[in-house]
């Protein structure tokens, strides 16, 4: 690079005085800037908290029983005594219901999705970091759990062990980390090999150092923005699980297990069994999708030079 | 690109044992072993006993793996008492129907998301974009299963013109003759895939329309569909054969689902079944092949790409 | 500005019979905006150009000044977001912005050439060489597939490819950057077209390949009767072969004559300083102990409103009046936008220095901090090898062979003595900086800091001596953690090393900033929000952080424009003198290297072929490597370049992969006989060559250390 392409960079330096009066932000300040400014981040944030919200604060307000069964009020439509969404073919309340199957949905959603990326983080960063056979060694082993199937992975495990939310969130969660071990690895691949990890060398400092100083805080921001689609992932998972039968079993409910059961209403014109349920899955997915892309955006955006 | 072929065949390999180290070693940490998954909830200690010695399952691990390997590479991948007929059996008539099913909608994702995401790219943050971008998220939030729903309400209720179960055939022959039982399922897995090969399409097409070369490509004077179609799409379209190998585990999990919801008689739903019985000769056997697919099937995309990218095809024996 | 269309007729002087002679391309205030996400950037502004048929015109000036952008704006291929707003492009007599846009683009594709900066990526790497040539033709004019495989064989032929019938079925990579090159130019002239836009044509290539570039594009440019526009930043470049030269700062043109008369007697306020900033300049003029003029400040920020001359803030000479009124071009034939322009008229008799080559022994100027050799060196490299091992990638690692990176270098840095190391990419000067601050283990030789030998040392001790030598990088941008402030980044290597308590550490950093120049303001911020030549003052305070006694610069001022350059040369060299430091210089620009330099090593292919005083190494040259490289490097002094008619140097470097035996220069060196298969040693007293057919003889060793001159 002898001098900066013009075409790449159309505006001229900024004056130095700008420089020095501009206010002093902090990097996470501007990423919150940035992510401010991104409506559809925004949106996401929104829908997450109104979901979030409507699952673990509703049933405070909006009692409902969701253990015994009323077979006297099977398939109630919406509104008719007193249930807004009516009825399910042994009596629940829908909205209520619906609830208590996003409370399921959200927990092992975030749960599976923070220790898959946790877990991807530690392998992918020690073989990084270790490089040589190791890496090897740990890299086949990723591309060979890749290479099976996650659902069928999955309901292997969940036919293997009784699924409970604890044992759903182990079991999502120890194979969805793959993605983000091969990320992590790619990133501690790069990062090792920067410029200022090398400079810091020259000064004579340690490897320590370098993955305490430099490499860690420079991942980071990918780590995060790949754990929000990991949640993403994880509460579809969820859902495929307790689609095919394998999800925590009644009287608890999550919203794929909720679809399931009204899969059997779709030719009786029971629909508020059907889409209640796959709109909210929808929605929270999309809500993860698009809080990571403006995360992803606040991370890179604040480090981009003008 | 000897090298790299050699290279890349090493690899696959160690991949394949290390998938079935997995697979032995999850038959192994099932609750009372291979012989209470085999036997069922109901067998005495006795019959495990006596199960376990004859399968060699109280010897050292290591000798039960290479055991393993063994009946493995003769085609032995148990039996399954509950179909009551031996798993490869069993897979052998199911695999080619989910091919057939994969494929079709392999195809059908290809030949309709490649126009998609140069459209999206071309016309990148302006609306065809934003509108294709959005339906593609809006695709990939929404569960297959839910989608599938969608379907067979729309096409078999509403308007009733396709049939909302998968041709029951027991060959692919049999299959093949029943064309319009095969659409719903067929779209189903396809929609997305199309959702996420258009985005990877877009995503390479925009990175190529930034280079240099597109800008010495327009200073010919060539028009603008000249140097898409000509220049940045033969770039563009090179990285998405390996996606091809990539998206197999997700395009095999997909038609588990799929073949679930409309009762396709193909692997998956072999798979769902035996799961719900917990007939673990077939769930594992079922497993170790479809992993072999997804291994096979990448490997082949990754040496399609170095055979037809002449960066990747000339670098080998230039060095 | 006269709004009529007719084309501006102007009396081609050089015609001497008075005929009108249209101007083959004409430029009427012409408007060009860039659209980002933050605001508009009006790139050009009311830029006016012409270029008359089978001239040479040079566009000069600095990153951001908008050369680039004008001709972007003629060619249609402005960036996403550009758009031309205003004034008109007249081409051949017709306003290329009212044609349709299918008519504009075939004029672009057959009576204009285009040739980009980079030629790594200018090219379409999955399209075979003869394809992309004789595209256009198929295109434009039919031609089938056989007879257009032909023409490009024969283009390539015309633009000095060897064996073009192969390269037409080559790919791009296959290729050297010059080869690719001229592949560029063979692709932009193969329509015959009247007008070639090179863009920075040889920035992205080594200064041999430069001169034969830049010699290929005089030579065609005759041979096809064309016309040339010549976009650079390099003024040396501009001067060797331009007719005329437009000089462009910050979205206009600010001057524009003939070239002799524009290096003779700049007007512009703008183009003297940009001329003074020049390491050649100074060593021509006032000798190597002058400071470079360096124009304080950066250039303005595009995107906000602008009043009055936008060099204002930066001149020396500004007035109230300067900063109000916006100065339009003044006529003639010798135009600039000054109201207060260097005087007109030279002082006495048009004096041109004389031509640099062959000066006689020059001055040996005392330094301020000068020890003589009985010193122990602070940097002593004996004997050092570096091989990087070539292998296949995966499993099966095969030695394909061995990377001969730094093949038995030996130097010797005083202290306080600026050492250079010059040599084309590829040649391993930047190894054996990386070397030298420890930053890579030596396959074989000895590195001695202080006298001690860095080998011998185990892990704490050998942190420690790291103290005593620095690395400074090209990029400082990339060099520092972008997630770390200033303040941060400035404490690391006082943190790493122990030294003092926090409050020390904050005094240190306090007095690094002022040592740099920089304002305390910059401590809280962060590297992205700093220009090019603030990073590389910050990268520069960060290595003297642990008090070095040695700094290794790895082409630290090869991004930098001009004008920021100067900043920094004239920064390193203050400190210099105050703090008794040595610089390893590692650059491929010879002229900043002798402006820098006590002493300069010239490498070529891992090996030193020549060592000595830099100014005996760049006034007379024993190596005929060295030689080759000095005439090749351009230069403002137009008659410099044409006088040359030393050694040119032909063909590609040949690959370290397999380096030749004996003298590694012999494959391409004129003088090469038998015996130059046989390595020769580096030889001589202060001045060392490593030729069996030195180009002449030691200067007189009594006279050069008692300093006179002849």
């Amino acid at each position: 690079m002898t001098t900066l392409s013009e075409a790449g960079r159309p505006g001229a330096a900024p004056d130095p005085a700008d420089a020095a009066e501009a206010p002093v932000r902090g990097l996470w300040r501007q990423g919150f800037v940035v992510f401010c400014e991104n409506r559809l981040a925004l949106v996401g944030l929104g829908l997450f908290i109104l979901l979030a919200g409507l699952c673990f604060l509703g049933p405070l307000f909006y009692h409902t029983d969701q253990v015994h069964t009323d077979l006297a009020a099977v398939h109630l439509a919406p509104g008719e005594q007193g249930h807004p969404l009516g009825t399910d073919g042994v009596g629940y309340d829908q909205l209520g219901r619906l609830m208590l199957g996003g409370q399921t949905s959200i927990i092992v959603g975030l749960a599976a999705g923070i220790l898959a990326t946790a877990v991807g983080t530690i392998w992918g960063a020690v073989a990084g970091f270790v490089g040589g056979w190791a890496d090897t060694a740990m890299m086949r082993v990723v591309d060979a759990m890749m290479s099976i199937p996650s659902l069928f992975l999955f309901m292997l495990l969940a036919a293997i062990v009784t699924p409970s939310v604890p044992m759903l969130i182990v079991i999502i969660g120890a194979f969805a980390w793959l993605g983000p071990a091969r990320l992590v690895r790619g990133e501690a691949l790069t990062l090792r090999s920067r410029e200022y990890v090398q400079a810091m060398r020259g000064m004579g400092g340690t490897g320590g150092r370098a993955v305490r100083r430099h490499i860690v805080p420079n991942a980071i921001g990918t780590v995060i923005v790949n754990a929000t689609f990991q949640v993403a992932d994880a509460i579809l998972y969820v859902a495929y699980l307790s689609f095919l039968g394998l999800g925590v079993p009644p009287p608890a409910a999550n919203w794929g297990g909720m679809l399931s059961d009204g899969l059997a209403d779709t030719y009786s014109g029971h629909w508020w069994l059907l889409y209640p349920p796959g709109i909210a899955i929808i929605l929270i997915v999309l809500a993860f999708n698009f809080i990571g892309d403006g995360l992803r955006d606040a991370f890179e955006v604040r480090l981009r030079r003008r | 690109m000897v090298r790299y072929l050699i290279t890349r065949l090493g690899q696959a390999l160690v991949v394949v044992v290390l998938v079935t180290v997995i697979a032995f070693l999850i038959l192994h940490l099932l609750p009372g072993g291979a012989a209470r998954a085999t036997l069922g909830k109901e067998a005495t200690l006795d019959q495990l006993a006596a199960f376990n010695h004859e399968m060699g399952y109280d010897r050292p691990w290591i000798q039960q793996y290479l055991m393993y390997v063994q009946r493995l590479l003769h085609g032995d991948l148990g039996y399954s008492y509950q179909l009551n007929q031996s798993v490869v059996e069993a897979i052998t008539q199911r695999l080619p129907k989910t091919m057939v099913l994969s494929l079709l909608s392999t195809l059908l994702a290809i030949v309709l998301a490649i126009p998609l995401g140069v459209i999206q790219a071309v016309r990148r943050n302006r609306w065809p974009d934003y509108t294709i971008t959005s339906l593609s998220l809006l695709a990939y939030a929404t569960p297959i299963f839910f989608m599938g729903l969608m379907m067979i309400i729309l096409f078999s209720q509403v308007w009733p013109i396709l049939p909302p179960e998968a041709p029951q055939g027991f060959t692919v022959g049999e299959v093949l003759a029943d064309p319009a039982g095969l659409v719903l399922p067929t779209i189903t897995l396809a929609i997305v895939t199309i959702a996420v090969y258009s985005r990877y399409v877009r995503s390479t097409m925009v990175d190529n329309l930034n280079e240099n070369y597109v800008r010495t490509a327009r200073s010919k004077g060539l028009s603008e569909r000249r140097v898409v179609l000509r220049h940045t799409l033969r770039n563009g379209l090179f990285p998405v054969i390996t996606l091809l190998g990539m998206y197999l585990p997700a395009l095999f999990s997909g038609a588990l689902v799929v073949e679930s919801l409309f009762n396709f008689p193909g692997m998956g739903q072999l798979f769902w079944q035996a799961a719900l019985k917990r007939d673990f000769p077939i769930l594992l056997g079922v497993t170790v092949i479809i992993s072999i697919a997804t291994v096979v099937g990448a490997l082949v995309a990754d040496l399609l790409y170095a055979a037809v990218d002449p960066r990747v095809r000339l670098r080998g024996s230039s060095s | 500005m006269s709004e009529s269309t007719e084309p501006k007729v102007r009396q081609h002087q050089a015609a001497g019979d008075g005929t009108a002679v249209q101007p083959l391309l004409e430029l009427r205030d012409l408007d060009t905006d860039i659209a980002l996400r933050r605001g508009t950037v009006h790139a050009l502004d009311g830029v006016s150009l012409e270029v008359m048929p089978g001239e040479t015109l040079g566009v000069v000036g600095e990153s951001g000044s908008g050369k680039t952008m004008t001709a972007l704006s003629i060619m249609g291929l402005l960036p996403q977001g550009g758009q031309v707003t205003g004034g008109q492009i007249l081409f051949e007599g017709r306003d290329l912005r009212s044609l349709p846009a299918d008519e504009v683009r075939r004029t672009r594709g057959v009576r204009m050439g285009m040739v980009f900066q980079d030629p790594l990526t200018s090219l379409n790497p999955t399209m075979r060489i003869g394809y992309q040539v004789a595209e256009p033709l198929r295109v434009h004019e039919g031609v089938g597939k056989a007879e257009a495989r032909e023409r490009a064989v024969e283009i390539l032929r015309r633009v000095g490819m060897p064996r073009p019938d192969r390269i037409v079925d080559n790919y791009p990579h296959e290729l050297s950057g010059g080869m690719r090159q001229r592949v560029a130019i063979a692709m932009a002239l193969v329509c015959s077209p009247r007008l070639l836009i090179a863009d920075e044509p040889t920035t992205a290539l080594d200064v041999t390949t430069q001169r034969q570039i830049l010699e290929l594009i005089d030579d065609l440019r005759e041979e096809f009767g064309m016309a040339v526009i010549l976009v650079t930043h390099d003024l040396g470049v501009i001067a060797g072969r331009a007719d005329r030269v437009a000089v462009m700062y910050a979205g206009r043109v600010v001057e524009t004559a003939a070239t002799a008369e524009l290096f003779r007697s700049p007007r512009h306020r703008y183009t003297e300083a940009l001329m003074e900033a020049l390491p050649e300049t100074a060593v021509r003029e006032a000798g190597k102990e002058a400071r470079l003029y360096s124009i304080p400040g950066l250039p303005p920020d595009l995107s906000r409103p602008l009043t009055g001359c936008r060099f204002a803030p930066r001149c020396r000479h500004v007035t109230d009046e300067c900063r109000s009124t916006d100065v339009a071009l003044s006529g003639g034939e010798h135009q600039f936008a000054c109201l207060h322009p260097v005087s007109g008229t030279p002082t006495g008799p048009v004096t041109l220095p004389a031509p640099v080559v062959r000066e006689p022994a020059p001055v040996e100027a005392a330094a301020p901090v000068r020890v003589e050799s009985t010193a122990t060196p602070v940097l002593s490299v004996q004997n050092l090898v570096k091989n990087y091992a070539a292998h296949g990638r995966g499993l099966l690692r095969r030695n394909a062979g061995q990377v001969s990176a730094v093949a038995d270098v030996s130097f010797e840095v005083a202290p306080g003595e600026t050492f250079g190391l010059v040599g084309e990419s590829g040649c391993g000067k930047s190894t054996v900086g990386r070397l030298a601050v420890g930053l890579e283990r030596p396959s074989a030789g000895q590195i001695l800091l202080d006298g001690t030998d860095l080998a011998g040392l185990a892990g704490r001790e050998r942190r420690r001596m790291h103290r005593q030598v620095q690395l400074m990088f090209q990029d400082s941008y990339a060099a520092m953690n972008p997630r770390m402030r200033v303040d941060a980044i400035l404490a690391e290597p006082l943190e790493i090393q122990k030294v003092g308590d926090g409050a020390a550490r904050r005094a240190r950093i306090t007095s690094l900033l002022d040592q740099v120049g920089l304002s305390r303001r910059v401590l809280e911020r962060y590297p992205h929000e700093f220009s090019g030549g603030q990073l590389q003052r910050i990268g520069l305070a960060r290595s003297l952080a642990l008090q070095p006694r040695l700094i290794v610069g790895d082409e630290p001022v090869s991004a930098l424009d001009v004008s920021i350059q100067a900043q920094v040369l004239n920064l390193m060299r203050d400190l210099q003198r105050e703090l008794g430091l040595a610089y390893v210089f590692i650059s491929h620009d010879l002229s900043v290297v002798d402006y820098m330099a006590d002493r300069i090593g010239v490498m070529y292919l891992g090996k030193l072929v020549e060592v000595g005083p830099a100014r005996e190494v760049v006034r007379a040259a024993r190596h005929p490597y060295t030689q080759a490289l000095i005439d090749a490097v351009p230069s403002i002094t137009p008659s410099a370049t044409a006088a040359r008619d030393g050694v040119t140097i032909q063909g590609e470097l040949p690959s370290a992969l397999n380096p030749p035996t004996g003298c590694r220069f012999r494959t391409r060196c004129p003088l090469a006989q038998e015996i130059c298969e046989t390595e020769p040693p580096l030889a001589g007293d202060r001045h060392q060559v490593a030729c069996h057919f030195p180009l002449r003889p030691e200067a007189d060793a009594v006279s050069a250390q008692t300093g006179t001159a002849a």
